[in-house]
């Protein structure tokens, strides 16, 4: 091995052009290339073929003719039948997200709270995992869980009830009032926990020098609340909405598997947009078109409520979600 | 978590806490005992025949006074013989091993080179890898299927591990990992005269242990959990993953075997909870590592 000190060393001018430069930079080019092959056929590609598509007619694998807008008019106001579902699915899908930041980030942001304030690890670590654990497991099997608690004769909750005196023969996945909270039900069991992690984690950053302080200066916890801590959990609450949102905007798993049949609810009550997708894209009509329409009205509904959210939130400094 | 648990933290300690401490986790224990009732109820139920599942009234918690030895593992041979869930098993192994190996490979040599090298358009394109972060790919979920049967990949395992290679998240948590990993031991190997590739391999891979571990562990939670695009891609029942496999169960009109069903339910669920248990650590810094710096 010869010493790298043997030759005489030339001092380059920083040149940007320099051989090293070239190579350097041919083998980074050489290094990111597979994630921006995979990324340009499966992620651009796609949004691409998804508006190529939306102007079309296609059915099932046929290309089709193009036809312009006529699609998204159809959906939006054109076609009484088509913009009826459409509007009814956004209204359903935008219920679904209130209700699920409504219930789901506070409720994590109190269990986050008070699990902080346990000063023994171990049972702090249990109680963590306990919550997270509906995180882990498989929406399918969750759906199908739940879905025999609510079954009307022999489902749990309604023997509950029962036990309670309470009127125990709702028949829950048959109503079409109730479709809708089932959903935010099931979701807030399975994802409470999930944000309650980002919520911990984000707490367990603070300084616990400033709650030192405020309470030397005599602050009320309420005031310590709104003062110090609210601030300061501010990236983790952004993130946590803006990534819940876009999951709730695109739920589909839950909605499809809850309700017996891929019936999306009594009368299809709670068909969400993607289930809507799925059901003229992969139905017995294939209509490829008009179902790749509806998925970029909803691609640019979810961006826009990130925007606004992030907007409204502030954008932090390290949550680039 | 900060810190490791210290072994002076025991038992001893409860008596330390104040009356509102202790009122206050029990009280969260106790929201803890119903807020995991539902698998409770789904492990006891698979090991029950498909009769007792639906008793009505339905058995609550005499279950726990129930002799151990009405247990069968009847539901399990019933998925496993009529339902072959144990081949869905492993699809569904396949399609999560190797998408992390190559969520690993695509996404640790795309850090590298965003991290230590530089290039023209580097941060462009960067933000560009965040950008797309945000986007919502099930909305694609129609041309995402047309552009899987033009390469022909319809019905094909490939289909599920080549896109979930891309992750963004990932090249983001690997690079920045790799940015706190001291210069110095590259700038060394590069004096001896050693290739990027080698670098990346020899040095960086076994020094980004943690990050690869957190990282695997995300993905393992996305790929063992999908259900949508498996159930579209695949076609042929030999193929099938676990969520797929307990759709077709559950599409039975007439006398659905929910024995079974929730037999390979619990199979499913079981897998990715004893992985939480031993990685516990990973899971938590995985999901939280894109947050904090």
């Amino acid at each position: 091995m010869v010493s790298s000190n043997a030759r005489p060393r030339v001092r380059r001018k920083k040149n940007p052009i320099s051989f090293m430069a070239i190579k350097d930079a041919a083998n980074a080019y050489g290094m990111i290339a597979p994630f921006f092959i995979l990324l340009g056929v499966f992620s651009f590609y796609v949004f691409y073929s998804g508006f190529r598509m939306s102007v079309s007619d296609a059915q099932g694998i046929s290309a089709g003719d193009y036809i312009g807008f006529q699609n998204y008019k159809d959906l939006l106001y054109a076609d009484e039948f088509a913009s009826a579902e459409f509007w009814r699915a956004v209204k359903v899908t935008f219920k679904f997200m209130f209700g699920c930041l409504a219930t789901q980030v506070p409720a994590a942001f109190l269990l986050a709270f008070v699990l902080n304030q346990i000063p023994l690890l171990r049972i702090r670590v249990i109680l963590r995992s306990a919550f997270f654990l509906p995180v882990l497991i498989n929406t399918v099997v969750i759906s199908i869980l739940f879905r025999m608690f609510f079954l009307r004769d022999t489902g749990i909750i309604n023997h509950v009830l029962g036990l309670l005196h309470l009127p125990n023969n709702i028949d829950w996945l048959m109503n079409s009032e109730w479709a809708l909270t089932l959903l935010v039900i099931v979701s807030f069991w399975q994802w409470t926990g999930f944000h309650m992690v980002y919520f911990l984690s984000q707490l367990q950053t603070i300084d616990p020098t400033l709650y030192e302080a405020a309470r030397l200066d005599g602050a009320s916890p309420v005031k310590v609340l709104f003062r110090i801590t609210l601030p300061l959990m501010r990236p983790a609450i952004t993130f946590v909405m803006v990534t819940s949102a876009i999951g709730c905007l695109q739920m589909f798993d839950m909605v499809f598997i809850l309700f017996p049949n891929a019936s999306y609810g009594p009368g299809g009550v709670a068909k969400t947009l993607v289930a809507y997708i799925y059901d003229q894209g992969f139905s017995q009509e294939f209509l490829t078109g008009f179902a790749s329409a509806i998925g970029w009205l909803t691609f640019l509904i979810i961006m826009l409520v990130s925007l606004l959210q992030l907007k409204m939130l502030g954008l932090g400094k390290h949550d680039e979600a | 978590m900060s810190g490791k648990a210290k072994k002076s933290e025991n038992i001893s300690k409860l008596g330390r806490l104040t009356p509102i401490q202790l009122v206050g986790i029990t009280i969260l224990c106790i929201i803890a005992a119903f807020y995991l009732y539902p698998l409770f109820w789904m492990f006891d139920s698979s090991f029950r025949p498909a009769t007792d599942i639906f008793q009505f009234p339905p058995v609550l918690f005499q279950h726990f006074f129930k002799a151990i030895q009405d247990y069968s593992l009847q539901s399990f041979k019933t998925a496993i013989v009529d339902w072959n869930v144990l081949l869905s098993f492993l699809m569904s192994v396949i399609v999560t091993v190797g998408g992390i190996l190559g969520t690993l490979l695509v996404c640790s040599l795309c850090a590298y080179a965003f991290a230590y090298l530089e290039f023209p358009g580097r941060s462009g394109l960067f933000i560009l890898i965040l950008g797309t972060m945000m986007l919502p790919a099930t909305t694609m979920v129609v041309p995402f299927y047309k552009v899987i049967s033009t390469l022909g990949l319809s019905d094909n395992l490939l289909a599920l591990i080549l896109p979930a290679a891309m992750s963004a998240f990932g090249v983001f948590l690997l690079r920045q990992f790799y940015i706190k990993i001291p210069r110095a031991l590259m700038e060394s190997a590069r004096i001896d005269g050693a290739s990027h590739i080698r670098i990346w391999w020899n040095v960086i891979i076994p020094l980004s242990r943690p990050a690869l571990a957190a990282l695997s562990i995300v993905q393992f939670r996305t790929l063992w959990n999908d259900f949508l695009n498996p159930m579209i891609i695949l076609k042929s029942d030999t193929l099938f993953t676990l969520p797929v496999k307990i759709q077709v169960m559950d599409s039975q009109h007439f006398n659905k075997p929910y024995d079974a069903i929730i037999a390979t339910g619990f199979l499913t669920a079981l897998v990715p909870m004893i992985f939480f248990m031993i990685f516990q650590r990973q899971f938590i810094e995985g999901l939280t590592g894109g947050m904090k710096e």
